[in-house]
């Protein structure tokens, strides 16, 4: 398309300069004062001198110049003409013709500024310019913390000495604002609950907070809450925002995802652990090199299309996929919008079109998928001692097995169940040249082998690589991996399998010669991801002459398959009629093994995880506009380097780049990091951040209402070696987070958007914050953590997946929102409509809308008129008598109040002529249910 | 207002504690012009932000200039129609029917390599008095050429149908963005008090491929999300639930206003607390409302056998003109943005319930054509006789075009983005016109070529909002339908 047009025509571009070139020999020295500045002031400086600087260009400054406009695109580069954007746009050999209107350059002028270029762009000293400082590096965020001490006014309100409220009430002060009263107890222990663990606090938690009169009891309870895994839960939801994760893959299939919970219960765990966010930031980036793989499930938690487009557009759908890891890499961390140095130098920051490129690089090896995690070498070691503890247990054991003492018992000396895994055919040993394997009957559809291998001796004779052939009564057309071949080739697994044309059939391998043979092994998958397709009934022949075949092994050598067919079954032991002591022995024996089973199940599970897989990129060029086909220089991975720079070469180590970009992210010199999380904490307590563009610190956001304040703490944060929790605990300890909410005639005049804090600012809770509280009241709330998720929808599984909403609902759906699959593109059919972001793009902040769909879905479905009949059932069951005492529970459970004594006559009233889940549907629909107080 | 603090996006509740007064009772029309918006009115590029009353997200609000269109009704082909055998007429394509594409021997498209340059296997023929060519497929719709506004030359980024459809129906190829609805509904508001404002119409046999990104709001307010609900299929959670009869479900929402009223006055002039309040009662409205729309046992015969809605023998059509006749219904009583789909990938990728023949053109183009010429050239007359076209504008569109050959080894066309057919019909729209145009064979647009994005920036235009200026900061951009896109093709406009 307009690519392929944009592409200057070198020969063209020269034929057009010779020809102008006529009249002036090509020794000819070119001065810029007296041939090119004329035709600058001629055609060019009016917009692109002293004056004015459209698109960020100007030429009377030789830095200037050769840095380029806005485009990233160097306007000139030295001694090449044809490459100098520049030359390009005022020989009208590019899209972009310069000057837009009015007469283009003569012939004779281009010649001029194409032969100044080729001798080197020669300008007078004073017109040299400065290595350029870059545009906007000035601007606050990028600025080193200030340490501004905190002021020390006389006020109740900082009485508690915690800074915070000094910066707060300096703020108010100014606007002759005073703060509110410190709300009451049950206000704030609502509050506290709502805000760090998204639920309601239960009846015991909040007597205890109000029967405890010790001096600290407020910064206890705290302690307790943040403690909580609940909180973990909580606050991971809002990074789940933040890094777009979700567990589909979006675009026009929107498969699902199923291994990215891992990356959702690692954000989890760490933040419960307290885990120093700069650690955090480090293993999101670069984790596999850190001992926490799981963490690169950041740099991959967005869209991915798995429709490939060919050619260019396929070279697009790569762009994007980065793009999309560069600009979340930018917005999460240090706020900054890298994306928009996409296609030109960012229009508000230092952040030019090569950092973008730069940056891009570090992500180049980076590719979407799944991987296996590996365990860690201590784990390794683990597991190879249990192996050997287990292997000798289990021998120990065996004389104990059942059937072992009873020879009778013909079962005992066939060999163990036909598996998926691997299965052994001993016999007496035979002469043969031909082997055949009939499949006589599979677990479900057609027979699939990955090796069929002869042994005589050591030496499997079956091996294609041997000369051994393979036949077949047919195989599966179509499928590569599944060729013949693939039966002797030597290699195990799906991928190298042979499957048959037909549910039954045979294989046979035809060896160089007549050998003495005693042992068959196969396998319908060696590395254990398929079971079906595993030949049940089979026997094996074998033959000199060809058709004079004899039976050598089969099925029934096998002991019959357990129920759970397709795992290999383990023995049972019998220790009944032994004298104690050695039946004591025994079972000592058998706690063991199963003990040591069990620990090497636990630590060897490492299951794929969506954590993206790393190969070493080529190199990465500069995208002049952005198009994938207009490649210019080589760009070296790095940061941004107004801010900082990587100092690696162009083909660094994979891995070493996002290393070194962790590293600079995580520094505690980096200006931004830590001034950006200690906001997003702050904007998740307050509903508004100290800067309300969380993801945008630069020129184009919003300066911080309290500066000084903002520093200040991402100061304390970095102090106390990145602790998050305990910046929670500086703004839940302050005042400012404990006053009333109550708003006053005189802050509502002043501050209606209560950005100063004289009140602690309420707001309805996100929907998953009102679906885990209903079902916390209602009493089912199911408090499991981690794991696969469970689904909100009922998935139409075709090429392109679609989602129904569900229509009934049970205990698997009773855990917290937080574990339902996050589907991209579809909302939750009842709490989606609360603003629920769709995982295409990171949020920073959630739109906090009020619509009637919210409305309906709340008071109209299927879920929450379950949820209060539920809650109904919890209230008879807790107070049979259908009196003042149950209605008084219901707001107590519901509001985390009690009831004044006429709400409980009128809610008893109406639940004795309309029901007690009538009452429970009005309470659940509540505004005081669903607002943080 | 006197704090000029550092703020970024859309004013809160908080701003309109003061004009609390005003605010629940009647629908007062907030339709003030942000304080940024007016400063800066000299600046011809200066973003023009809606004050947003949190209580009132639906309230009209006035345009940037004199509109043209006040409602827009867009009929979107899922799976791309192709302009080749409906709208776009090649008579060098019929004389070089069945040799290769001149350049084409190398060209790879979305799913194969080409075959032979392939005629319509329909007719083209004049219609209407302007004489304009239109296929035998589409004949209704032919008839009403003269009431049309063909763009002959739109170009897509993509060739692919999800990111396709994102395009169209967002100004994006990715997921996540706002929908041209949920655009004009953030700048418009509603006139109608009683049903959502933005509505989208899912084909009967199911949802496009991009499904609920069509009309998503992206990281607009979600009150700005179409809604979307069928002839046949309710809104969701509309209906009282099953289990609670009426007097209960009545007497519930008196209780809950009365825990509401007691809860609110303690936070006095709180515009979110009341918002709530007012959703549930818009949402009781909806409950009527919306039945009542969806309702066509009102309509007369006469209406049903004008869009083919009573037609038995083909009930894939008839669910569609009900479809139809429900957006009329809609655009009637003030909904300010109708979305309405024909084909649907939920049952049958392909061709076989949606426009993208790869394969079997003529034989699935044969179902798919009457399905969609009769409701909509029904819909058509029918808003052109109330005289709704005067004050909607009509947009029928696709995700990108089609080849004029066949793929090789297969009777269907391949994706083309490089030129593709919309039309316009109604308010504002000079018909008949075409404008634009393909090469010879109808592959590549080369006259007047023009983008999705000025597509949109011409509806904008007719809704008298300009492109640039209408914006919502997000993620550290003043975010655009257009992107940094986009000029209005004033040609079509009347």
């Amino acid at each position: 398309m307009t690519s392929v047009r944009a592409r200057p025509s070198l020969t063209s571009l020269l034929v057009l300069v010779a020809s102008a070139t006529t009249s002036r020999l090509p020794a000819d020295e070119i001065d810029f004062v007296d041939d090119v500045q004329p035709v600058f002031a001629k055609h060019c400086t009016a917009c692109h001198g002293p004056q004015a600087q459209e698109s960020g260009l100007r030429l009377d400054d030789r830095a200037l110049l050769l840095r380029g406009g806005d485009s990233g695109e160097p306007a000139v580069v030295l001694g090449k003409p044809a490459r100098s954007y520049l030359l390009r746009v005022v020989a009208g050999k590019d899209d972009l013709k310069m000057p837009p209107e009015g007469k283009p350059l003569s012939p004779e002028e281009v010649g001029v500024i194409h032969d100044w270029i080729r001798q080197g762009a020669k300008m007078p000293a004073e017109l040299s310019g400065q290595p350029t400082k870059s545009k906007g590096s000035d601007h606050w965020s990028f600025q080193p913390l200030a340490a501004t001490p905190p002021p020390r006014p006389r006020h109740a309100f900082v009485s508690g000495g915690n800074p915070v409220d000094a910066f707060v009430l300096r703020g108010l002060v100014e606007r002759g604002l005073e703060p509110s009263p410190r709300a009451d107890r049950r206000t704030r222990v609502r509050r506290l609950y709502l805000v760090m663990h998204g639920l309601p606090p239960t009846r015991a938690e909040i007597n205890e907070f109000l029967n405890d009169d010790r001096p600290d009891a407020w910064a206890r309870l705290v302690d307790r809450v943040l403690a909580s895994p609940r909180y973990g839960e909580r606050w991971a939801q809002h990074w789940f925002d933040v890094v777009r994760f979700g567990e589909t893959h979006g675009f026009e299939t929107n498969r699902e995802r199923p291994n990215a919970w891992p990356y959702r219960d690692y954000v989890i765990r760490s933040l419960n652990e307290d885990e120093p966010y700069d650690q955090f930031v480090r293993e999101q980036l670069a984790g596999d090199a850190l001992g926490e793989p799981v963490g690169t499930g950041f740099l991959v938690a967005g869209p991915y299309d798995l429709v490939k487009g060919g050619g260019n557009l396929a070279a697009v759908q790569r762009m994007n996929e980065l793009d999309d890891m560069i600009n979340t890499t930018g917005t999460a961390f240090l706020g900054l919008t890298l994306g928009c140095a996409r296609c030109h130098n960012h229009k508000f920051d230092p952040v030019t079109q090569t950092d973008y490129y730069a940056v891009q690089a570090v992500f180049a090896g980076v590719q979407h998928g799944d991987a296996r995690l590996p365990v860690s070498p201590e784990t390794q070691t683990r597991i190879t001692s249990l192996d050997r503890e287990i292997g000798k247990l289990a021998e120990r054991l065996s004389r104990f097995e059942v059937g072992a003492r009873t020879t009778s018992d013909s079962d005992r000396t066939k060999a163990p169940p036909v598996n998926p895994r691997h299965n052994v055919e001993t016999f007496q040993p035979v002469r043969a040249r031909f082997v055949r394997f009939v499949i006589e009957e599979t677990s479900r559809s057609q027979p699939c082998i990955d090796e069929l291998e002869v042994f005589a001796g050591d030496e499997n004779v079956a091996a294609a690589s041997r000369g051994a052939r393979a036949t077949a009564s047919g195989s599966l057309a179509g499928y590569a991996i599944h060729e013949l071949a693939h039966v002797n080739d030597g290699k195990y697994g799906n991928a190298h399998s042979w499957i048959c044309d037909k549910p039954t059939g045979w294989v046979q391998i035809e060896l160089p010669e007549t050998k003495t043979i005693d042992r068959i092994e196969w396998a319908r998958d060696r590395e254990g991801r398929y079971s079906d397709r595993l030949p049940v009934r089979y026997r094996i022949d074998v033959a000199v002459q060809p058709d004079k075949w004899r039976t050598v092994a089969s099925s029934a050598d096998h002991r019959p398959r357990a129920q759970a067919a397709d795992r290999p079954s383990e023995p049972e032991y019998d220790f009944t009629g032994l004298p104690k002591a050695e039946a004591a022995q025994g079972r000592s024996w058998l706690n063991r093994l199963q003990a040591a089973r069990a620990e090497r199940a636990a630590i060897a599970k490492t299951g794929p995880a969506y954590v993206g897989r790393f190969t070493q990129p080529g190199e990465t060029h500069r995208l002049f506009r952005g198009e994938p086909d207009q490649k210019r220089e080589v760009v070296a991975p790095n940061a941004v380097v107004a801010l900082g720079t990587l100092d690696l070469k162009p083909r660094a180590l994979e891995q070493r780049r996002r290393i070194a970009l962790a590293n600079w992210i995580a520094d505690d010199c980096n200006p931004l990091t830590a001034r950006v999380v200690v906001n997003r904490l702050w904007q998740h307590h307050f509903g508004e951040g100290l800067v309300d563009t969380p993801s945008d610190f630069g020129a184009n956001g919003t300066r911080p209402t309290h500066p000084e304040l903002l520093d200040w703490l991402a100061g304390r944060l970095i102090a106390e070696n990145w602790s998050l929790k305990s910046v929670h605990r500086l703004i839940l300890t302050s005042s400012t987070w404990q006053q009333a909410s109550r708003p006053s005639p005189r802050g509502t005049e002043v501050d209606g958007a209560t950005r100063l804090l004289w009140r602690f600012p309420p707001r309805r809770l996100e929907a998953e914050a009102i679906r885990d509280s209903m079902l916390a009241v209602s009493g089912v709330l199911d408090q499991r953590m981690g794991g696969p998720g469970f689904s909100g929808f009922e998935v139409q599984r075709e090429n392109v997946r679609h989602f129904f909403p569900k229509k009934t609902y049970g205990p698997e759906d009773w855990r917290r929102m937080v574990y339902m699959t996050k589907v991209r593109q579809e909302q939750e059919s009842v709490f989606g409509a609360f603003d629920c972001p769709d995982g295409g793009q990171g949020v920073a902040k959630r739109s906090r809308s009020t619509t009637p769909l919210q409305a309906l879905n709340l008071f109209n479905s299927t879920f929450v008129v379950e949820q209060s009949e539920l809650f109904a059932r919890r209230l008879a069951d807790e107070v049979p008598e259908s009196d003042v005492a149950r209605a008084a529970l219901a707001y107590e459970l519901a509001f985390g109040r009690p009831a004044a004594a006429d709400e409980a006559s009128a809610a008893l009233s109406f639940a004795n002529e309309h029901g007690w889940p009538a009452l429970c549907r009005a309470l659940l629909n509540a505004n005081e249910f669903v607002f943080v107080p | 207002m006197s704090a000029p603090l550092p703020r970024r996006d859309q004013p809160t509740r908080r701003r309109f504690l003061g004009d609390m007064a005003a605010g629940l009772g009647g629908i007062a029309l907030a339709s003030l012009l942000d304080a940024d918006g007016l400063l800066a009115g000299e600046d011809e590029s200066s973003p023009i932000r809606p004050v947003i009353d949190p209580a009132q997200p639906y309230a009209p609000r006035v345009p940037h200039f004199a509109a043209r269109a006040k409602n827009v009704l867009v009929v979107f082909c899922s799976g791309a129609c192709s302009q080749i055998d409906t709208f776009d007429y090649k008579p060098e394509l019929v004389q070089r029917h069945d040799q290769p594409l001149p350049g084409g021997e190398n060209l790879r498209t979305f799913q194969s390599v080409q075959g032979n340059l392939q005629r319509s296997p329909w007719t083209f023929r004049p219609r209407g008095e302007c004489g304009k060519m239109i296929t035998d497929l589409v004949p209704r719709i032919g008839a009403l050429a003269d009431d049309l506004c063909f763009v002959h030359s739109l170009t897509s980024k993509t060739n692919t149908h999800g990111p396709g459809e994102n395009f169209v129906s967002t100004g994006n190829i990715l997921d996540g963005f706002p929908s041209m609805g949920a655009w004009v509904t953030y700048a418009l508001g509603s006139e109608n008090r009683e049903l959502p404002a933005y509505v989208a119409i899912p084909d009967p046999r199911g949802t496009p491929q991009s499904s609920v990104n069509n009309w998503g709001a992206g990281f607009l307010p979600a009150a700005y999300q179409g809604t979307d609900f069928n002839a046949a299929r309710p809104i969701r959670n509309l209906a009282r639930p099953t289990a609670v009869g009426e007097p209960t479900d009545r007497a519930t929402r008196l209780f809950l206003d009365r825990l509401n009223t007691r809860f609110n006055d303690r936070y006095p002039g709180d515009t979110e607390l009341a918002a709530r309040v007012a959703s549930y009662q818009l949402a009781a409205r909806m409950q009527l409302s919306v039945p009542a729309v969806s309702d066509l046992s009102t309509e007369p015969k006469s209406t049903f056998a004008l869009y083919g809605a009573d037609d038995a023998e083909n009930p894939l059509m008839a669910a569609f003109a009900r479809n139809c006749i429900l957006a009329r219904r809609l655009i009637e009583r003030g909904v300010r943005f109708v979305q309405l789909f024909n084909g649907a990938y939920q049952t049958g990728g392909e061709g076989v319930s949606n426009w993208d023949g790869h394969k079997k053109l003529a034989e699935q183009y044969a179902k798919h054509g009457p399905i969609l010429d009769q409701p909509v050239s029904g819909l058509l007359t029918d808003l052109k006789q109330r005289g709704l076209l005067e004050e909607t504008l009509v947009v029928w569109c696709t995700e990108f075009g089609r080849m004029p050959t066949f793929q090789k080894g297969a009777s269907g066309r391949d994706h083309n983005p490089r030129g593709f057919t919309c039309w316009l019909a109604g308010a504002g729209v000079k018909a008949p016109f075409s404008y634009g145009a393909t090469d010879e064979f109808g592959y590549e647009a080369v006259e007047n070529v023009r983008t999705v994005h000025d597509l949109h920036a011409t509806i904008l235009h007719l809704l008298g909002l300009d492109h640039r200026r209408l914006t919502f900061y997000h993620n550290g951009l003043e975010r655009r339908l257009t992107d940094v896109h986009g000029h209005v093709i004033h040609e079509v406009v009347s």
